[in-house]
């Protein structure tokens, strides 16, 4: 737990943090990897796939 | 009433007008009763992949109040803005009134820029100095030197989270 950084709140605009916890391919890391709750993991997510929506974090690194 | 956030992605062509197509927006927003609860601007900001054959994006954040029916009818009007390449409503229950971490970023970003510009126009200088001809030339050359230097930068960065 202790290498990841858990903010208060998460938020898709933190870029930073939502980056740790996806893959260089941009897969969702999943939560029995990284030991976020299953109530964070599923803020997580949600936020993750705004920030993609958003292009402030891949889908894929197959993006031409 | 309800919260929202609106996020905004403006083509980064057009970036000198944002604050004509800001005005235009808030008129849009106003003349629907909606309160704006706070504006940032985060600047332009590479892509995390091409949307429309743009590799950058002007981010622009509303933090807006109004009612759920009229934001329909605001994004409908937004829909066919050619100006915009995304945008996003997405309801919230409190207002941070907190700096979004974007805008953070792009003030992080600015002050990194601001300094490796100061370098460049002592170079720039030196370069004039030696050759006085060709100014058109001279200003396609300094926009493709800050692209290379924001992309090695970007590349330094993901270095560095690696």
């Amino acid at each position: 737990m202790s290498k990841y950084k858990l903010p208060k709140k998460f938020d898709y605009k933190n870029v930073n943090i939502l980056k740790q916890f996806i893959t260089e391919t941009g897969k969702i890391i999943p939560a029995r990897v990284t030991g976020v709750s299953a109530s964070n993991q599923r803020k997580l997510t949600r936020h993750i796939k705004i920030a993609r929506f958003l292009a402030l974090i891949p889908y894929t690194d197959m993006h031409n | 009433m309800k919260k929202y956030e609106a996020i905004i992605i403006l083509n980064p062509n057009l970036s000198s007008e944002v604050d004509s197509f800001k005005n235009d927006f808030e008129k849009l927003l106003n003349s629907n009763s909606f309160n704006i609860a706070k504006y940032e601007d985060a600047g332009r900001r590479q892509l995390a992949y091409s949307i429309n054959n743009h590799n950058k994006g002007h981010y622009l954040l509303f933090n807006i109040e109004g009612d759920s029916e009229k934001l329909i009818e605001i994004e409908n009007k937004i829909k066919y803005n050619e100006s915009i390449i995304r945008h996003l409503f997405i309801s919230v229950k409190e207002h941070l009134g907190e700096d979004s971490q974007l805008l953070i970023d792009s003030r992080d970003r600015k002050t990194e820029t601001e300094e490796i510009e100061n370098d460049k126009v002592e170079k720039k200088s030196e370069v004039i100095e030696s050759t006085n001809n060709v100014e058109d030339e001279e200003t396609d050359t300094k926009e493709e030197l800050v692209e290379q230097k924001e992309s090695t930068e970007a590349n330094l960065e993901e270095d560095k989270n690696e």
